[in-house]
C-alpha cells in the first residue's frame, strides 16, 4: 500500500498490528456488512497514523475492497493517511491530530452506559501522543466517571522517550486510577490472554493494556527509530520487506 | 417585575426540554452548576459538571453525538471557542456530527477578568469551520425560541448568550433562526445591529433624524445563517450601512454584510466593532461599551464622521 502509494507511516502500524489483528479476529463483536449495527463494540484508532494497520486489518475481515487498499492515497480512493470515519466503513472516528480518539471515545463509552447498552470501546493511543494533555484529561475523567466500559491500550513503542526519557507510564496509568496490564504487544498469546482477562462492565474501573512494542517490528531494516517513521521504500527496498516478512 | 434574565432562560430552557427529549444531554465545565440544578435532578444521568477540562469536555459531547445525542457544553465562552477550537473543529465539523456549544461571557461580559475571559473572535473562528450556526439571543425569549429550533438539527451551534439584554421584546413567533428583523423603517440609512447592540441602535435614531439620516434598524440574532435578503434589500433602498456589534472588527458580523451588499451602486460601508486589538482597560460593561462607542452615541458619532452630515429629514 504504501509502496504503491508513495506514501504512509510504515513502522507506526508495524507496532500495531500484532495487537489489531487479534482484536478484529478474538475480541470485538462487529458486522462488516453492516457497520454501524447498534450492538458492536467499538474500536477507535486515536493515533491515526498507524492507519495502514488499521485498514489491513478492516481489509481482510471485510470492510474494505481490493479496490479500497489500491486506492490507498489515491485520487478517488476512499484511504487517506488517517482515517475519516465519513468515508471508511469500520472507522468509528476521524483522526490525525493527536489527543482527540481517546476523549472522543469517552463520550461514546458514556454513551452507550447511559442508553443501558452493554457495547465495549476500545482505543489506541501511543506512547507519544501521551505527551498531550488531554489523553491525561480524558484519563482523569473516564476514571472519574467510572468507565469500565472503556479499555485503553497503548502502543509503547519508544517514540515517547525520545524526546521526554523519564517515561513510567504503567505509574502515570495507575496514579490516575486505570487497572493497568502490562504485555508483549507482539506476542499473540499474551495479547489474547490480556483481552482475556479484561472485566468490562458500564460501570466499573476503566483498564489499560500497556503494550510493549517495537516500531518497524518484523524488519530489521525498519526496526526503531530512524529514518523510516514516516518514508517509503524504493523498489528494492520493498523486496528487502517482503523477505524479511516470508 | 424585571424581565427573566437570559441566564435564568437558559436553565429553564434545557429544564423543559431535558424533560421533552431523553437525547439531551448537559456536559459543563464548572459553571452555571447550582442555576442548573432542576435540569439535573428531573434528568438523571444527563447532567456532568465534568472538571475544568474543556478540551476533553467538547470531544465527549462529540462522543456523545456520535451516540445518538444531543449534547450541549456549557462554560465561559474563550475556554470553548478559543482553547477548544481544534476539538470543535475536528470532533464536530470535520466528523460531521452535530451539537450545541453555549457560551456566557459575550465579547467583554466578564469586564474585569481581562483578556484570558473575554471573547470578541467567536464569530471569526466559527465561521470559519463548516457545518455550523451562530446565535445570538439577546432576550430570554429568544433564547428559548432559538435554542428549540436548532438543538436538535444537523449543524453544530454557537450559542452565544449574552449578560445584556437590548429588552425589546418580540412576539414569539418573531424569532425564526436564520431570519433578521427590520426593527424599525428607514430611508436613506441601514444599521445592522446585533446582540444588545440592538438598543443601541434604537436609541440613536432620534439624534440620527436630526442629523438628516432616518435610520432602519434590522436586528440579526442570527450570525449564520445570515439573513443576506433582509440586509441586501433594505441597502438597495438606503445605499449606507453601518454594522454595530461587539465583535472584533475583523471576521465579524460586518464583513458578511460587506459580502451581501457589495456591488450596490452608490453604497456606503462603515462597521462599529471592537478594533483588532486587546481590551486590556478595566471597568463596568457600560463603561467598555462606552469607551469603545458602542453606545447610541458612539453610533451617532460614527454616522456623522463616516456618512457625513444631510439635511435634517422632515418628519410628519
Amino acid at each position: 500500500m504504501v509502496h504503491d502509494s508513495n506514501d504512509g507511516h510504515i513502522p507506526s502500524a508495524y507496532s500495531i498490528v500484532d495487537i489489531l489483528e487479534v482484536l478484529y479476529r478474538a475480541v470485538l463483536k462487529f458486522d462488516a456488512r453492516n457497520p454501524e449495527w447498534p450492538e458492536r463494540d467499538y474500536f477507535i484508532l486515536s493515533k491515526g497514523h498507524g492507519c495502514v494497520a488499521l485498514y489491513t486489518v478492516l481489509h481482510r475481515h471485510g470492510f474494505l475492497t481490493d479496490e479500497d487498499i489500491k486506492l490507498f492515497c489515491r485520487s478517488g480512493g476512499i484511504l487517506g493517511e488517517h482515517p475519516d470515519r465519513t468515508k471508511v466503513p469500520g472507522a468509528e472516528a476521524s483522526t490525525g491530530s493527536l489527543g482527540h480518539g481517546f476523549p472522543f471515545s469517552v463520550g461514546i463509552a458514556l454513551g452507550h452506559r447511559l442508553r443501558g447498552m452493554h457495547n465495549r470501546v476500545f482505543v489506541l493511543v501511543g506512547d507519544g501522543e501521551c505527551h498531550e494533555g488531554t489523553i491525561w484529561e480524558a484519563a482523569n475523567v473516564a476514571n472519574n466517571l467510572q468507565l469500565g466500559n472503556l479499555c485503553v491500550v497503548v502502543d509503547w513503542n519508544g517514540s515517547a522517550a525520545q524526546l521526554m526519557p523519564r517515561d513510567d507510564l504503567p505509574a502515570k496509568w495507575r496514579a490516575f486510577g486505570w487497572n493497568v496490564t502490562e504485555i508483549d504487544g507482539h506476542s499473540t498469546p499474551a495479547i489474547e490472554a490480556a483481552f482475556r482477562g479484561l472485566q468490562m462492565q458500564p460501570e466499573g474501573q476503566p483498564n489499560v493494556i500497556i503494550a510493549h512494542t517495537l516500531k518497524g517490528k518484523g524488519v530489521p531494516m525498519l526496526e526503531g527509530h530512524g529514518p523510516w517513521h514516516h518514508r517509503t521504500p524504493t523498489d528494492e527496498e520493498m523486496q528487502v520487506i517482503m523477505e524479511a516478512l516470508r | 417585575m424585571s424581565p427573566k434574565s437570559i441566564r435564568q432562560q437558559f436553565a429553564d430552557t434545557l429544564l423543559a426540554v431535558g424533560q421533552e427529549d431523553p437525547n439531551l444531554v448537559v456536559l459543563v465545565g464548572d459553571i452555571s452548576h447550582f442555576l442548573l440544578q432542576p435540569y439535573a435532578k428531573a434528568c438523571p444521568g444527563r447532567y456532568y459538571n465534568v472538571g475544568i477540562c474543556e478540551p476533553t469536555i467538547v470531544s465527549m459531547a462529540a462522543g456523545l453525538a456520535r451516540t445518538g445525542f444531543h449534547p450541549v457544553v456549557h462554560t465561559i465562552a474563550p475556554f470553548i471557542v478559543d482553547r477548544s477550537f481544534e476539538q470543535i473543529k475536528l470532533d464536530f465539523c470535520y466528523q460531521q456530527l452535530a451539537g450545541n456549544l453555549i457560551t456566557v461571557g459575550s465579547a467583554f461580559d466578564y469586564s474585569n477578568l481581562g483578556i484570558t475571559h473575554h471573547c470578541y473572535d467567536d464569530f471569526a473562528l466559527i465561521k470559519a469551520l463548516p457545518g455550523t450556526e451562530i446565535v445570538y439571543p439577546s432576550t430570554a425569549l429568544e433564547f428559548d425560541a432559538l435554542f428549540r429550533q436548532t438543538y436538535n438539527d444537523r449543524a453544530l451551534t454557537l450559542h452565544r448568550v449574552p449578560g445584556t439584554s437590548h429588552e425589546v421584546e418580540f412576539a414569539g413567533g418573531d424569532i425564526q433562526v436564520g431570519r433578521g428583523i427590520r426593527v424599525a423603517e428607514g430611508r436613506n440609512l441601514t444599521i445592522v445591529a446585533t446582540g444588545p447592540q440592538l438598543r443601541s441602535a434604537l436609541d440613536a435614531r432620534p439624534g440620527l433624524l436630526a442629523a438628516g439620516w432616518d435610520a432602519e434598524v434590522l436586528y440579526i440574532h442570527t450570525i449564520r445563517p445570515l439573513d443576506t435578503a433582509l440586509i441586501r434589500a433594505s441597502v438597495e433602498k438606503t445605499r449606507n450601512v453601518l454594522v454595530v456589534e461587539e465583535h472584533m472588527t475583523s471576521g465579524g458580523l460586518g464583513d458578511d454584510v460587506l459580502r451581501t451588499v457589495t456591488g450596490i451602486p452608490g453604497l456606503q460601508y462603515a462597521s462599529l466593532s471592537i478594533p483588532d486589538r486587546f481590551v486590556t482597560e478595566y471597568g463596568t460593561y457600560e463603561e467598555q461599551c462606552e469607551r469603545l462607542g458602542l453606545t447610541s452615541g458612539g453610533i451617532e458619532r460614527k454616522v456623522r464622521e463616516h456618512f457625513g452630515a444631510r439635511p435634517p429629514v422632515k418628519t410628519a
